[in-house]
Parts: structure tokens; sequence; C-alpha cells
């Protein structure tokens, strides 16, 4: 799945990102946005915009770039 | 040693950076561009124990690539011999984000003072961090700092000028070791002494065969182990500058694994360092909960713009008629009784009375209007709601081609213009800024603000208030519909990238909110001072000079023969009146001239008071002029060009003459077609 199929309130870990633009890429980088990071869902839109926590800072993200973003579910618990 | 410390202060986006550096700076603050590109650079300076500390703030950056301006400039700055020691700002309360960056510092290899911002946040949450692991683990001083509360400064300067002074001296060995790496690390050597952390064995490996060739290569560089990381991150403009041949060792890009061994590093000390990390919802999370609701959260922004305009229109016509505007009839008076006691001879009398004073004495009575609302614009961004409109309002924008983002630059743009086209830097892609240089100056600016006090009030009455908040949202209609129109002709598929930090919500702070309101304000009467005043005076020679030498009538002034020319041009769309005309071209200047001029045009000392509107609209009555002719008079200065300092401001974002005037033109063909239809409609009524 991705990030914008993913549920508000939920803790995910990233998959893969894959499919952007190499600038776009470049900065999830940067931000931690990487490979096994965990995401927790604070906020969604039914378009897929999502307000996520990434490595303790919230960042919207448009549905665009959640579409590129794939995620796990991570066990709760 | 120099004489003066250069000092770098940089951060992440939202850290309080600016803050803590207006704390040491004040508002004494010198700002300009980097050399050669549109990124800011402010300077400022202060004395320390018979220091003097030169403080450079650098843009707010995630990271130290070269992908993006801020960051090469910031990198640059740093490698260069322009700064002595690194004040790098951290959030203490998303301590995990921010020490990415410090760790890409600390490998630059200039001193770092690593300075703890909003550690009432921490405490707040009932977190702890561990001062004395926290700078042993980083290899740097850390100084814990509240740059709202000004708590710690002297503390951390003092850490400065310290570490300053210590620049050469050796350091002491410190070992940290890897607990949880399965191998023991071959790369135990004294690493603090020159960099934070160790990489795994493959890219230190790595690290030191580079580091020997460019040794060899290039026996004057710096940074060893800066420029191989660089390398092995194919960094592009390290790889160009210094171009090394080792392709079995540089064979693919190292700049994930580089990353991600960065990120558990700093996982590592996390675990250390922080204590009691809470999980608890917070208090931003309950306010985001409403603010950003899927479907409250557009009602409620537009519910917050529609309280600020309300606000500038009340508590800024509240504070005009009880201070200032008395304070102008004063001194217009004061003025005129010394002009007459000093017997000056009429002319002069004239250009000082009816051109200077009437000009800048009305665009001074709007002061009020402005403070407000620049104060409600201030809190807005400083509270941290600014970047959740732009997710707010990301679906809306998404279908008309643009990113959420670009409506911050669009909101800045109720405030002036030009700073508001200068955001829409913060856009990555070409295109997309470009599309909103393009209809940001459709957002009704402050300085547009007195023409629809004026005409309104004048016109219409106790729907005032009304017939001025309509012009708001009319200029986001056009900007918005302009964006469709163009998202229809652009064949290629737009994409919406929006990616935006959303900052802790705060309570904002006094002193950041003054030095805003403070530099706006100051730039609103410097512009009275200057444009205006020499437009008016401009404005009084056109008007009492003819062809003929002085003249009597104002409709023989060479203003008039300008206007009368110009006339069937603006008919069709109600503003056919010469004055109307001179008026409108007056308004290039800067916009809230359209009604300096309007004084100097019909003879009225103070345009904003009842009397001086009373005369105005039996004058324009008697020429014809309306109700509709002043609501389409309010449209087109709602649309038309932009003022100079505007399009200056576009030619040096977007680069090009050809596209500034291709954006001028279509600005005012856009204002024309609008006008004349709200014209028409409006004529239907009456």
């Amino acid at each position: 799945m991705n990030l914008n199929d993913s549920n508000i309130h939920k803790t995910y870990r990233v998959v893969e990102v894959s499919g952007l633009e190499l600038p776009v890429e470049r900065r999830l980088e940067a931000l931690g946005l990487t490979e096994g990071t965990s995401v927790t869902i604070l906020n969604k839109k039914n378009r897929g915009a999502v307000i996520v926590k990434v490595r303790g800072t919230r960042f919207a993200v448009g549905q665009n770039i959640a579409a590129g973003i794939r995620i796990e579910e991570v066990a709760q618990g | 040693m120099k004489d003066v410390v250069n000092i770098g202060f940089i951060g992440n986006p939202n850290c309080g950076k600016t803050t803590l550096f207006n704390a040491y700076t004040g508002a004494r603050l010198k700002v300009a561009n980097w050399p050669g590109v549109t990124v800011e650079k402010k300077e400022g300076s202060m004395q320390y124990h018979g220091h003097e500390f030169k403080l450079v703030d650098l843009p707010g950056i995630y990271s130290l690539t070269s992908y993006t301006m801020e960051e090469k400039v910031s990198r640059e700055f740093i490698l260069s011999d322009d700064a002595d020691v690194i004040i790098d700002i951290a959030d203490a309360s998303a301590l995990e984000r921010n020490l990415y960056l410090t760790l890409q510092l600390i490998e630059l290899g200039k001193p770092v003072v690593l300075a703890l911002n909003m550690m009432d946040i921490v405490e707040e949450r009932g977190m702890e961090i561990d001062m004395h692991r926290l700078p042993e683990m980083l290899g740097i001083p850390v100084v814990p700092v509240s740059a709202r509360k000004k708590r710690g400064l002297d503390i951390l300067m003092h850490a400065v000028a310290h570490h300053h002074h210590e620049e050469d001296n050796e350091n002491v060995v410190l070992v940290h070791d890897h607990d949880d790496v399965e191998e023991q690390s071959q790369h135990r050597h004294d690493h603090h002494a020159e960099y934070a952390m160790v990489y795994s064995d493959l890219i230190e490996d790595k690290i030191d065969l580079v580091s020997d060739e460019l040794r060899k290569r290039y026996p004057d560089m710096k940074n060893y182990r800066w420029h191989a990381l660089k390398l092995l991150e194919r960094d592009a403009d390290i790889m160009e500058k210094y171009p090394v041949d080792m392709p079995d060792v540089l064979d693919r890009s190292y700049e994930k694994d580089i990353i991600n061994q960065k990120y558990d590093f700093i996982e590592e000390i996390i675990s250390e360092v922080v204590m009691n990390k809470s999980e608890k919802e917070e208090r931003t999370d309950k306010v985001d909960a409403v603010l950003t609701h899927p479907f409250w959260g557009v009602p409620i922004f537009l519910g917050v713009m529609a309280l600020v305009f309300a606000l500038t229109f009340t508590i800024g016509d509240g504070i005009k008629g009880a201070i200032v505007e008395p304070a102008i009839e004063w001194c217009s008076n004061g003025i005129l009784n010394v002009l007459t006691a000093l017997h000056v001879n009429d002319v002069l009398t004239s250009l000082i009375i009816d051109g200077i004073v009437a000009g800048v004495g009305t665009i001074l009575t709007f002061l009020p209007n402005i403070f407000i609302l620049f104060l409600a614009l201030a809190f807005l961004e400083d509270s941290g709601y600014m970047a959740r409109v732009a997710y707010v309002m990301d679906g809306i924008m998404g279908r008309l081609g643009l990113s959420g983002r670009a409506f911050i630059p669009m909101l800045l743009g109720f405030g002036c213009t030009v700073p508001a086209v200068m955001a829409s830097r913060t856009l990555e892609d070409p295109c997309d800024r470009r599309k909103t240089i393009l209809i940001t100056p459709f957002m009704s600016c402050s300085a547009r603000l007195p023409i629809y006090v004026v005409f309104s009030q004048m016109f219409f009455g106790d729907k005032a208030m009304i017939a001025a908040y309509s012009m708001y949202i009319l200029g986001i209609v056009v900007a918005l519909v302009t964006a469709f129109v163009l998202k229809l002709m652009d064949k290629k598929e737009s994409k919406n990238n929006l990616l935006i930090e959303l900052p802790e919500y705060k309570a904002p702070n006094a002193y950041s909110i003054a030095i805003y309101v403070w530099e706006k304000v100051k730039d609103y009467v410097t512009r009275a001072g200057t444009v205006i005043f020499v437009a008016s005076i401009l404005m009084w020679v056109l008007l009492n000079c003819g062809p003929g030498g002085l003249a009597d009538d104002m409709s023989q002034s060479f203003g008039a023969i300008v206007g009368s020319v110009l006339e069937p041009v603006f008919a069709p769309i109600g503003l056919g009146y010469w004055q109307i005309v001179v008026a409108l071209l007056s308004g290039l200047a800067a916009k809230e001239v359209v009604v300096s001029s309007c004084g100097v045009l019909f003879g009225i000392n103070n345009l904003n008071s009842d009397a001086g509107m009373d005369s105005m609209v039996a004058i324009l009555a008697a020429m014809g002029f309306g109700a509709v002719n002043a609501y389409a008079l309010m449209t087109f200065c709602l649309l038309y060009t932009p003022c100079t300092a505007t399009l200056a401001t576009i030619k040096r974002e977007s680069g090009s003459w050809s596209w500034t005037i291709q954006a001028m033109i279509f600005q005012l063909a856009v204002a024309w077609v609008v006008t004349f239809i709200v014209y028409r409609i409006g004529m239907l009524f009456v």
C-alpha cells in the first residue's frame, strides 16, 4: 500500500520511495523519510493528502508525493 | 586572530533561528541578496567583551547538499574564510530532525556550537535532555537557549568566543564506541577531534582511499574527509571542482547509505540523550484536528481571513478618527499658518498645501489600517497557522494546477506584493513559480486598501465594508480563475508536490511581531516620504503647468492633455474622465498614489475625512461619476499592473524583462476586461 491509502492515527513503515521526480526524492531523503522510517498519520484528506509525523516533525504531504511512498503496517503494541 | 569574528547562524526552518538572530541584533539589520542569487542575506553586528561579532543569518535549510540555492549558498559561506564560527540552532522539541543538519555541519570542519532552542516546550512535555552526554557524543559545545524568552544568550556567545579561541588547540582524543554495531569498527580513531561520527567500514575504507588521493592531487584542500564524503555522494558541485579518477572506489552513489547511517547515529544519540519521550497527544495535534479538518478546514480559513479584514477596517478606522486625523489636520493648519505668516507666495503655498500635504498627508491617514493588517498577518505567520493553510488549500489549488504551497505567497500578497512575489521562491517547480508570480499581484495588497476605504465610504455608505471586502474576494477569484485557465492551456500534466513542515503551534512572540510590523510600517511611511512625496509634487506640476506656462485652470494643464488622450480607452469601463485617468497613471508609482492624486486633482486637502469625502462626492457627481463608476474604479485598481517596486521584483525573480512585460500587459488586459464586465453589469441595475 502507499501513503495515500493509509488510515488516520496509524503508524507505518516506509518500504520504498519511487516514481517521484529526483528533486522531490532528494528532499524526502534529506528529511529522513527513507526506507525503514516509521511514519504516523495525523490527519488525512479524502483525495490522499496527509499530515504525517516523521522523526519528530509534522509534515503536510500532497497526494502525488504520498502516492510515491510505499508503506507497510507496523504491528501495533 | 582577526579583530572581527564572523558567526554564521544556521538551522532548520522553524527552529527559531530568526528569533534568536533578532534577539542579538534587534532590528539593526542589513538585508541584501547573496551575490548572484535571489536568496536573502541578513547581517547584523554586536559587541561581546571587546570582540566585534558579525552575525550572518543563513537560510533555513534541512541539509547541506547542493540541490537548492539556499543549501549551496550556506555551504559555500561556511566553507569560505568568511565564516569563523557556526552557531547551529536546533529545535530541541524535534531534536531528531535537527541533528541531521548538525552532523553535516560538523563534517564541514568549522567550529560549531549547537544552540538548543525551545527547551521550554521540551520541559512542558515532561522530556529531559542529557546535557552532558549530548556534547560528548557530538564532540561540540551545546548550549540551551530560549530565543523567545531571551535566555542563555550570553552563555551562547561565551561558548562561541571560547570555541573560537581554542580553534587551533589540539583536541582531546575521544573514542566513541558503537555498541550495537555487529563487528567492531576498524576505524576507532580519534574522530571526535575532527568529526562526530564514524560510518560503516565499507564507507570509511572508501573515505580513506579517496582522502589519500585528494591529498596527492589537491594539497591545498582544507577538509579531505568532507570532500571525500561528497565525492562518494556524487555531489555535482564537488565532482566538478575536484575531479578524481577512481572508478573502483567511486563505483556508485553512496548517498543513501550515508544518509541512513547518519540517521542511525542520530537514533543512537536520541535513545541515549532524550529521557521520558512522551507519547501523549500533544496540544498541537488537538488544535490541528480542528484547523486542518478535511471538511471544516476551508470554512475556518475563510472565517479567519474575514476576521482579519473586519479588524483592519473597524479598529483601523477607530484609531484613525481618534488620533491620526486630528494630528494631520493640526499639522496641515500649522503649516498653512506658518506659510501665511512668512508671506510665502501663492504658487509655493499651493505646491506645499495642495501638492505635498494633500498627497502625503492623505496616505498617512491610512497608517492605522495598514498597521492592523500587518499585525494580523504577522500573528498568522508566527503562530504557525500559515503552513496549515497550504495543506488546507491544497485540494482546491491542486485542481487549479498549483501546489497548496503557492497559497502562502498569495496570502502574503494581502500585505505587500513585493515580499509575496519573493516568497514564490519557495516553490521548487519553475513553472509553478512563474504562475504564482503572475497571479499574486491580483491579491489585494495593503496599498490598495486606501482606494477601497475612500471610494467605498464615499459611495456605499453603511455597506462600505461589504464593498471593500468584495474586492478581496474578487481578487482571489480572478487569481484562481487565471490559474485554472493557465492549467487548461498547459498541455503537460501538472504535478502537485506539496511537502511542507507544519511547525508546533506557539503563542506568537511579541518581539518578533513588533519587529515585523515595525519594518512594514516604516516601509509604508518611507514610501509616503519618498515615492509619494515626489509623485505628489510631480502631479502638482503636471496639473498646474500647461503648454502656456502656469495654468490657472487645471483643464489646460499637461496632466489634462495626457488624460484626455487616453479617455476613450477608459470610457467603455466607466472611467472615461481625464482626472481619473491621470490618477490611475500616477498609481503605477504606487497604488495608494491613486488616492493622493485624487486629493491633488480635486483640490481636497484630506480626502480621508468626512468633509473631504463630501466635497469629493459633490465634484464627482457633477461629472456624472456615480457608485457604479466608483466600483469600476476599485475593480480596475485591484487588478491593473502592479506598482513599479513589484514590477522590479518580478523582473528580478523571473530574470526576464520580456516575461515581465508580458505579465504586465496581461494584467492590464485582465483589469480592463473584468472592469468592463463589472461596469456593464452594474449599469443594468442603475
